[in-house]
């Protein structure tokens, strides 16, 4: 990508087609609303209100986020005891959700599953917006070759399907915790990343960027005390939206088997595919069927609280 | 509009009591009120007003062209049929062949990724069941008589390959292609360079002429209805201030924002250095008007009684009429005049010139 | 449009080598390359075996064993620097010779010819559905903008967006596999017809949340079209609204949907690794995850390769088909 001085009006083209990858446009495009010295945006901010189904998905995540820091501690049957009941029960008092083949409890692995799930997200999404946000930031910032050398790593991250990348790299290397967590980190790189060099670009042109300058203040400051705090904001908007792609994208590994390994290691895409078999899938439905659930709520969860924060901190919405 | 007798044919185009609203967050705009006209088959009528008059709103409103969100009432009559009905029951072949429209920027109104010879084309294709070789072959030859040089070449180029004059006069063709009996041309010219301005103008005149076709023409410039309209209808702030035949009206006109109107455009008779009169103030605002003649806080005759209800349109459809109390022309439009110069400011506020500019 | 062309070239290949170079780094330096080629054979004392000094309890299999590490070092040029190992190993890829998996001694080329079309059937039928669902849905959801068609389906889109494909897979399996019995809930290949109507179910998995999101991006494109004055015109033209939505405020709506159309086979490419393990399908994404399962590198390299290559090729076309959709850009 080109990306020199003033961004041309195809390479803004072609930047938002990278960004539409990750349906964070429609942020970027009302983000673009106001323009450098188009002055006050305070006016504009509207519609400052997040509504009832926002906070129903906060609960949600909390409870989530609650029960996977607390799970060992829970009054919850051993996840990993084999023949916690009898194989394939149907849910009942004692197993909520009915037992797996190997007679585990379905519901005390569905909320350990919520661990890894959570924990792989949250990394990864810290990871990229460290990472791609402070990378995404000087870029914008310093333009020139750095800005095109960084707009080309991007570019080349986003050259592989996000699940191919991921497989390149587990399949060299031992599938840790810390291997899968770096891994999906990385594929948040570029998306994150752009997102900051954008937000970077509209704000370095701003009154307040030139007054520091004019006043004498060293690049490092003006990065951290003016463009930060601002950079920040959208990207911390979209936390949720990209924590979400990360649970799906760590479900997807798990399910093929290639997140972390081991027994005691229960995630959710590996429940799932252990139900999906047809004769479980035919016979004990809930195995797979509780955890495609609890996984869709909260990815939904993830979304609908994501999708509301975004607007919430948007400047102008988009009129439907 | 001259004055008719009972055994006169049935107007074309009938518009009674034409009201249009939209709900917006700021309240309800009251774009159109009451708005009253007849079109006589073969006669233009130009409708004139400042932006904001309603006058654009009225014509989509004829080519049932307004958002889902507009109230509309009031009764619009094309050859003794209910056009709203029409619309609404998706009556196939009514719009685009008995009445269609030309759009202000000629930049936006084409399809800016269809060649223009298919969108010519694509009217009579669909309405008159041509093939697409002849309605081709057509629109090469609506293209020729729109004056466009080298129509065999145009048909097959975009929009975006033609200047801003050739493309309003594609989309003349395109409107004239199914030989519609009623044309509104909603500000054709004024999106195009002004060298261009008066070509267009005068094509269309001709058209329209060549075709005996009636013509709505929509305008905010008086001058651009001289000489070519039969009738003129002034808007203002959603209603009709004044309407007669164009010898009255630019002549013999009534209201004061006609005169405001016709004094506001240079003339070639006027001296150099002529100072041009604009009209003080701006259109007021639609959303929640007051009960008063929209027009008196910048109107000079403006006497208290204006301030009190909005005054009625005069007469009867098809004669000279106009909504005001203290007429131009008349004893008690300079009366209201001379009162007001004497205080040196209006009823309504508005602070005179001492030195009063000669009255046409 | 020629420098853009030039320009859009240029990156074409400096992406190209930079997605290869990823690659041979995740082969050269993750590890040691000849133990990621050919797995514990790599610990062979090979020298020590040839030259009679260890013994081993069957010489027959370390002898066989230490030519397959041979031809291994010969095929990755294992014996050249770095950066000729790296051309040599492009210009192998290039000339279509994608490496061998020494595990069952097959060329990948052929593993990839016979694995490919059932991918690529896969695909196109997704795409077809995530097409043939989105456009007519957004049109009418466009067209009857913020009415309650409208506001049901973006609860809906939102809603499909958020079922992981493995999840969506699973149930749809479930419910018209098992269930109902509708389509056949594993892949038949006896005749053409059976392979794609056994295709169906999972071409759904992957075409329908693709389809949520072309709809939505269509929906808010034609809305902000329909707003244009050539529709209005067309309007004034007399056309039926179903003839302007398609004839004439489609096609300038399609920016987003083609934009995303290039990026979306990423994303596609990703669920079919899923959906062929779901379905039982033997394409390109079953086999991938099998080779890494069975640590057999080369084919995961090559067909990573094979994958990422294709996709930088599709996005660039997609660029051009851009100038199809405007004229204006040819001129531009």
């Amino acid at each position: 990508m080109s990306a020199r001085g003033r961004p041309s009006r195809r390479g803004r083209a072609s930047r938002q087609r990278l960004l539409q990858r990750f349906r964070i446009v429609r942020l970027m495009r009302s983000r673009r609303g106001p323009e450098p010295g188009g002055g006050s945006e305070e006016a504009e901010v509207v519609r400052r209100r997040l509504g009832f189904g926002f906070w129903l998905a906060v609960i949600w995540l909390l409870a989530m986020a609650f029960v996977s820091l607390f799970a060992p501690m829970l009054p919850l049957a051993d996840p990993t005891e084999v023949a916690f009941g009898g194989p394939r029960e149907s849910p009942s008092l004692d197993a909520w959700f009915g037992t797996d083949a190997l007679g585990r409890d379905v519901f005390a692995r569905t909320m350990h599953g919520a661990r890894i799930s959570l924990a792989v997200g949250g990394f990864a999404i810290v990871f990229g917006m460290v990472v791609g946000g402070g990378m995404g930031i000087l870029a914008g910032y310093y333009r020139g070759r750095l800005d095109q050398g960084v707009g080309f790593v991007f570019f080349v991250l986003l050259s592989f399907p996000a699940l191919v990348l991921a497989i390149l790299i587990t399949a060299t290397l031992e599938r840790s915790l810390l291997v899968v967590s770096l891994t999906i980190g990385i594929l948040s790189i570029a998306p994150v990343g752009l997102l900051a060099r954008a937000s970077t670009l509209v704000y370095a042109e701003r009154e307040f960027v030139a007054a520091a300058r004019v006043l004498g203040a060293r690049h490092g400051r003006i990065i951290v005390r003016e463009l930060l705090p601002n950079v920040v904001i959208p990207m911390g908007a979209l936390t949720l939206l990209g924590m979400a792609v990360a649970v799906v994208a760590e479900g997807s590994l798990a399910f093929l088997g290639l997140s972390v390994a081991g027994d005691d290691a229960i995630s959710w895409g590996k429940m799932i595919v252990d139900g999906a078999g047809l004769r479980d899938l035919q016979n004990s439905t809930h195995v797979a069927m509780f955890p495609v659930a609890v996984m869709f709520l909260t990815v939904l969860a993830l979304n609908f609280a994501g999708d509301r924060i975004r607007q919430y901190f948007d400047v102008k919405e988009l009129p439907f | 509009m001259a004055v008719e007798s009972v055994s006169a044919p049935a107007p074309l185009l009938s518009v009674r009591d034409l009201h249009v609203r939209f709900p917006t967050e700021r309240g309800t705009v009251n774009a159109v009120n009451g708005v009253s006209f007849d079109l006589y088959e073969g006669r233009t009528l130009a409708i004139v007003g400042e932006s904001g008059s309603g006058k654009s709103v009225t014509a989509k409103t004829l080519m049932n062209l307004l958002p889902r969100t507009a109230h509309v009432s009031g009764e619009v009559t094309y050859d003794g049929q209910d056009v709203r009905a029409l619309a609404a029951a998706g009556t196939k072949h009514f719009f685009g062949v008995q009445m269609t429209m030309v759009f202000q920027d000629p930049m936006t109104s084409l399809n800016p990724v269809k060649k223009v010879g298919e969108q010519i084309a694509e009217t009579l294709r669909y309405h008159l069941g041509r093939s697409r070789s002849d309605a081709l072959e057509e629109a090469e030859h609506l293209l020729d008589q729109v004056g466009i040089p080298e129509p065999s070449r145009r048909v097959s180029q975009y929009p975006h390959e033609l200047s801003g004059g050739l493309r309003q006069r594609v989309v003349i063709a395109m409107a004239l292609a199914c030989q519609p009996r009623l044309l509104i041309a909603d500000e054709p010219t004024t999106a195009v360079d002004v060298t261009v301005q008066k070509h267009l103008l005068d094509l269309l005149d001709r058209l329209r002429r060549d075709r005996g076709m009636s013509m709505i023409l929509i305008t905010h410039d008086l001058g651009v209805a001289h000489g070519r309209a039969d009738d003129v209808a002034v808007m203002y702030a959603g209603r009709l201030v004044e309407t007669a035949d164009a010898r009255t009206l630019f002549f013999d006109m009534r209201h004061p924002y006609t005169e405001a109107l016709l004094r506001s455009i240079p003339r070639i008779e006027d001296p150099v250095h002529h100072r041009l009169d604009p009209i003080p103030g701006r259109p007021p605002e639609l959303v929640d008007p007051p009960d008063a003649c929209a027009f008196a806080p910048r109107c000079i005759y403006a006497r208290a009684d204006c301030l009190d209800g909005v005054p009625e349109l005069s007469g009867l459809v098809g004669l000279h009429r106009f909504a005001c109390l203290h007429p131009t022309g008349t004893e008690r439009g300079e009366a209201a005049l001379a009162t007001n110069r004497t205080a040196g400011v209006t009823a309504a506020g508005l602070s005179l010139p001492q030195e009063a500019p000669g009255s046409g | 449009m020629a420098r853009y062309l030039v320009k859009r070239l240029v990156l074409l290949v400096a992406v190209l080598f930079a997605v290869t170079f990823l690659g041979f780094s995740a082969m050269n330096f993750l590890g040691d390359p000849l133990f990621n080629v050919v797995g514990v054979m790599a610990e062979l004392d090979c020298e020590g075996i040839e030259a009679g000094t260890v013994e081993d309890t069957s010489m027959d299999r370390a002898r066989s064993d230490c030519e397959t590490v041979a031809e291994a070092r010969a095929e990755y040029h294992l014996d050249r620097s770095v950066p000729v190992r790296y051309v040599l190993w492009v210009s192998d890829l290039a000339t279509g010779d994608l490496g061998t998996s020494f595990q069952n001694d097959q060329p990948v080329s052929q593993i990839v010819r016979e694995k490919l079309p059932e991918t690529l059937i896969l695909l196109v039928m997704a795409q077809i559905v995530s097409l043939g669902v989105a456009i007519p849905w957004g049109v009418i959801a466009a067209y009857r903008a913020n009415r309650a068609f409208d506001r049901g389906s973006t609860v809906a889109s939102f809603g499909l967006l958020s079922v992981p494909n493995f999840a969506l897979g699973v149930v749809l399996l479930y419910l018209f596999a098992l269930r109902w019995q509708i389509f056949p809930s594993a892949y038949e290949s006896e005749t053409t017809l059976g392979l794609l109507f056994s295709m169906i179910l999972p071409a759904v998995t992957l075409g329908l949340p693709l389809a949520a999101s072309y709809q939505r991006l269509l929906r808010t494109d034609l809305i902000t079209t329909l707003q244009e004055d050539f529709v209005h015109m067309a309007r004034a033209k007399g056309l039926p609204a179903m003839r302007i939505m398609f004839r004439h405020a489609l096609r300038p709506s399609m920016f987003s949907v083609v934009t995303v159309f290039g990026v979306s086979t990423g994303a596609l490419i990703g669920g079919s690794l899923v959906v062929e393990q779901i379905f039982g399908i033997p394409g390109i994404g079953r086999e991938i995850v099998t080779a890494v399962i069975r640590d057999d590198f080369p084919v995961v390299l090559a067909i990573v390769m094979l994958v990422a290559c294709t996709f930088v090729v599709i996005n660039f076309l997609v660029d051009l088909f851009y100038s199809w959709l405007d004229p204006r850009v040819r001129t531009r």
